[in-house]
């Protein structure tokens, strides 16, 4: 430790006064919420999962060294001070020593210690674990126990926000079957334990997760007793679900319903800014698909604003490329390309494509005909109309569209395992870092990485790398609006849309705050009055 | 005054729901004038005034199309006073940031443009020391070094030294298109030599053919100060508004847009004034003049010009027939201009009275006429949250964006922002036709206070499809966010 002399103190914050005991802000503790998700979690631990309803989950049951407060500053969490060294290089966290996990049935809860952040590091950037988390640490260095309440990360060099990075959930060394890495099939993925203000309690037969109040959460026990997360395929169904009462919240409202329930006082609307676009992507694996001006062609093709004012009543923006409007990476300057089946088909023939007897374009006698894959979650009627306008859409310049909807599990696995697909509809949602190094950069082309489609390119890789590695803001700011000209160019995806977030919920649910990501941050503050709670 | 200190009080002052329509009933809309106040409506203001000015005949006799011209002008006035208002913070905010970066890597250019910020926000004398600073540099942009002792002579100016400006602006040599525009603007704004001013300025924009953003600014400065409002609409128009005033490093790693502050001061100055020829033009017609006098004077009293404003509100409450609802809004906002006299008891009778009648379209007039004039609004602000938390449907949305934007202006960001939401239209979020694009610039800082910069931005986006002007906006909060943010890198499937 002699090399604290040389550190500066970044932040001492936040003594560890709240010892497992009510919060004692005169709030009253009780009643449950229910909630409404878009389908059901693969995995519920936060190390293997690349999906949004896992990540709501992951925030009720576990917590990072530090997290995110209400006004968007780094706070304590399981660290409750730490060091940087005055290079930039080397970060030391001091732990909380009245953190327990949570226990197990017939077990008493174990205390937290150093040994389970060093466990959470190694097993996340073991190469056997599966995990998207993996490109996002190889800046450390190393990571080492320096006493059981303090830990040390030395990083390979100096990077923007580091602090932020350590906001990574840590999981117990007890937790998963096998200590060195994590994959799908252990049952810690299905039945985690964590440190935060909920305790995941069961999943029932319809797959809604019941989570209780822990009694023993380090900043006091969270007003609410239980939170339940109840799947829904339709969204249409999740609003009238919430009308009817069956559900006191929606994460994410479908945007047709949006007037619907800012008519009802019953019901608060409260935006966030979930940074997400949906898009058609593509797998290049497909050497019809590898030609740059057949994926533009589809962008010309589609008309996205008949299609936003159609099937979501306008509620959303167009998006010309790899990041969403209310980022700070979103190139101003790039333009949406404008709908122009013309085009679209002159671009076709520039290709080699013919159009054949049937009217389908075709080259070397392979035909143009895709197949579409979509998870059936996203089976509302929006998402149906969207992708059957879009098989329209290219039928009209000589593609055929065959769309087949799988359940979400096996429409993960055909798109980020097996690869068996030609094109896809989703969504991604990103944090405010603007990274999108996961889903570009070649070196995540393979099994459960997110690069699904083997986008490969060397200069969008060169970008990226330079983007992590400056240390200047200005510099990164550049970097992005290139690759968002670039990515718009080479349109491995055809960029769609983002559109408008809103949460709605209950009245009775009082001094909610959201986080725009991860959206529980702040749930163990929420509170339902005595007289409201049932 | 300077542009931002006008649309400061432009900002005030004409903020509200009051200038709503006022219909006039002598004589039927022609399709062109009803054209236009569709647009009106939708908050498309450039198009409506574009397509309004474009059919006026050229006998100058349609008193209703001037009339609708005026209010189209005095409405976008409004918002780009707002729009000038707000990015005061959030450029200086974005230029610290990039100031505070020390050695080789150190922007060359900030200098000058937190310099010329810091003195359109009212700060000269930090102003002429980052000027100083940037003028110190050497192997300055030639272009930017040559404008900087006219930036100089401003700050000094606004510092009460004018013998200071005087001896800095004679000391200008260069004879380049920009810096004559510059000078040229810089002697409407202060007066000194202002009768060279139009001359110079005429020189200038002879001499370029496509003037740059900071050139386009300094032209509309002049014009607008001496009469030429059709020359310096005609400039507006022509310009591509989101241009960077200097962009440092073209074709580098490192690409940094810098803007003028003070064009969207200049924008609104422009706009009032626009706004006030056209309805003098209008209220050249017996039958529109009552109307006429209602706008004139609010947009006086925007401009400051407290006789002519408390003129115009006379002669319209003189008119007996004028109809009550805006006899009303006229009485409660002339009790503004009572207040800015010294006059706050008799401007608190007024709203008292008018308070007191527990409408909610009236109390949110007189939270945004008291707010404007700068008065104590507890009392009101009071009965008006009791009403509006009370209160359903969207009746009761001018309400709450009135006490919202009071919140604002209170500083009390948390509190603006759950008014101003309550009273967003949410089925059209961040579209201008659905909601009044001066309350989502009010909404929009709000987010900016509580960081939540996301939010900010996609207002911006949808705002800056009708009015490019906000990309400055745009670029700074980007900047802004850039540096601020505090995130892990993730990203996950939906």
């Amino acid at each position: 430790m002699k090399r604290i002399t040389a550190t500066i103190l970044l932040s001492l914050a936040v003594s560890a006064t709240a010892l497992a005991a009510p919060k004692n802000d005169g709030r009253p503790d009780g009643g449950s919420l229910s909630y409404g998700e878009y389908g059901r979690p693969a995995t519920l631990d936060p190390i293997t999962s690349n999906e949004m309803v896992s990540l709501r989950i992951t925030e009720l049951v576990f917590n990072g060294l530090v997290g995110i407060d209400e006004k968007q500053e780094i706070a304590p969490e399981l660290a409750e001070r730490w060091d940087a060294s005055a290079d930039g290089r080397v970060y030391t966290f001091y732990l909380r020593k009245d953190v327990k996990w949570h226990a197990r049935d017939g077990e008493d809860p174990r205390p937290f210690t150093a040994d389970d952040v060093i466990f959470t590091y190694n097993i996340m950037m073991h190469p056997r674990t599966i995990s998207p988390l993996k490109v996002r640490y190889e800046f450390i260095d190393k990571a080492e126990k320096l006493d059981d309440y303090s830990v040390r990360f030395t990083l390979k060099r100096p990077i923007l926000n580091a602090l932020a990075k350590f906001t990574f959930k840590v999981i117990p060394k007890h937790g998963p079957s096998n200590p060195l890495y994590l994959t799908r099939e252990d049952p810690f993925v299905q039945n985690p334990i964590g440190t935060g203000p909920f305790i995941l309690r069961n999943v029932t037969a319809d797959r809604e997760i019941i989570l209780a109040a822990n009694e023993d959460y380090f900043k006091g026990r969270p007003h609410i007793d239980k939170f339940a997360a109840k799947p829904f395929a339709d969204q249409n169904i999740m609003t009238q679900a919430m009308m009817f009462n069956a559900i006191d919240m929606i994460v994410l409202v479908n945007p047709r319903d949006i007037p619907e329930i800012q008519g009802d006082k019953r019901f608060i609307l409260q935006p966030y800014n979930a940074l997400s676009y949906s898009f058609f992507g593509y797998n290049l694996r497909n050497p019809l698909l590898a030609d740059k001006r057949v994926r533009q062609a589809f962008a010309y093709a589609v008309n996205r604003q008949e299609m936003l004012d159609s099937f979501f009543n306008s509620q959303g923006t167009i998006i010309s490329g790899p990041f969403a409007p209310g980022s700070w990476a979103y190139n101003l300057d790039v333009q949406p390309l404008p709908f122009d089946p013309r085009k679209a088909q002159d671009l076709l023939k520039e290709a080699g494509f013919t159009p054949g007897a049937d009217g389908v374009m075709q080259k070397g006698g392979k035909k143009l005909a895709l197949t579409l894959k979509v998870p059936i979650e996203k089976e509302s009627e929006a998402v149906k109309r969207v992708v059957l306008a879009f098989q329209n859409y290219l039928k009209n310049v000589g593609v055929q569209v065959k769309v087949e909807f799988k359940e979400w599990q096996a429409w993960k696995e055909d798109v980020f395992a097996e690869h068996d697909f030609d094109a896809i509809f989703a969504s991604w949602v990103f944090d405010d870092s603007a990274d999108i190094s996961s889903l570009f950069h070649s070196a995540e082309i393979g099994a459960w990485k997110n690069n699904f489609g083997g986008y490969s390119s060397p200069e969008i890789d060169s970008l990226i790398v330079e983007s992590k590695l400056t240390l200047d803001h200005e510099k990164r700011r550049t970097i992005n609006r290139k690759l968002h000209a670039m990515l718009a160019e080479e349109a491995p995806y055809t960029f769609l849309w983002t559109l408008t977030n809103y949460s709605a919920y209950h009245k009775k649910v009082r001094r909610v705050a959201i986080h725009p990501y991860k959206f529980f941050s702040f749930a163990d503050e929420w509170f339902i009055p005595e007289s409201e709670q049932r | 005054m300077t542009a931002l200190r006008t649309a400061r009080v432009l900002a005030g002052l004409l903020a509200g729901a009051s200038l709503a329509l006022l219909s006039v009933p002598a004589v039927p809309a022609s399709k062109d004038v009803a054209t236009a106040l569709r647009q009106y409506e939708q908050h498309r203001y450039a198009e409506a005034a574009r397509s309004l000015r474009d059919h006026i005949p050229a006998d100058g006799q349609n008193a209703q199309a001037w009339l609708a011209l005026g209010m189209i002008y005095l409405k976008n006035a409004e918002l780009h006073a707002e729009l000038a208002a707000v990015a005061v913070d959030v450029q200086i905010d974005y230029l610290k940031k990039l100031a505070a970066r020390k050695g080789a890597g150190r922007s060359r250019a900030v200098d000058l443009y937190l310099g010329e910020a810091l003195r359109d926000a009212g700060r000269p004398r930090e102003a002429a020391t980052h000027i100083a600073r940037f003028r110190a540099r050497p192997k300055q942009d030639a272009g930017l070094a040559a404008l900087a002792p006219v930036s100089l002579g401003l700050a000094q100016y606004q510092s009460r030294n004018t013998a200071a400006a005087r001896a800095t602006w004679a000391g200008v040599t260069s004879k380049a298109p920009e810096v004559r525009a510059a000078l040229a603007a810089a002697y409407a704004i202060s007066g000194h030599n202002a009768k060279q001013a139009v001359a110079l300025a005429d020189d200038a924009a002879a001499a370029r053919a496509n003037p740059g953003a900071r050139m386009v600014k300094d032209l509309i400065a002049v014009y607008s100060r001496n009469g030429r409002i059709d020359k310096a609409l005609e400039l507006a128009d022509g310009a591509d508004l989101r241009a960077p005033s200097h962009v440092e490093g073209a074709g580098s790693g490192r690409v940094i847009h810098f803007y003028d502050l003070a064009l969207l001061g200049e924008l609104a100055r422009l706009y009032a004034v626009a706004g006030l020829a056209a309805l003098e033009r209008a209220a050249g017609d017996a039958a529109i003049k009552p109307t006429a006098d209602y706008y004139l004077a609010r947009g006086h009293a925007a401009l400051g010009e407290l006789d002519r404003a408390q003129a115009a509100a006379e002669r319209f409450l003189a008119v007996p027939d004028a109809p009550a609802r805006f006899r009303d809004l006229a009485r409660i906002h002339q009790a503004g201009l009572t207040h800015r006299r010294g006059d706050t008891r008799g401007a608190m009778t007024v709203w008292q009275e008018y308070a007191g009648r527990g409408e909610p379209e009236l109390l949110a007039e007189v939270i945004a006429a008291c707010t404007g004039a700068g008065a104590d609004c507890g009392a009101f602000l009071t009965r008006a949250a009791a009403a509006a938390d009370a209160g359903q449907g969207r009746k009761f949305a001018p309400l709450n964006v009135a006490i919202g934007r009071a919140h604002l202006a209170r500083k009390d960001y948390a509190k603006a922002l759950a008014y101003l939401e309550a009273g967003r239209d949410k089925s059209k979020k961040n579209k201008i036709e659905g909601n009044d694009p001066v309350m989502l610039v009010g909404l929009a800082e709000a987010y900016y206070r509580t960081k939540q910069y996301s939010e900010n931005l996609e207002i911006y986006f949808e705002m800056s499809k009708q009015f490019p002007a906000v990309r400055q906006i745009q670029e700074a909060m980007q900047g802004i966010y850039a540096v601020e943010h505090k995130s892990a890198g993730d990203v996950k499937i939906f």
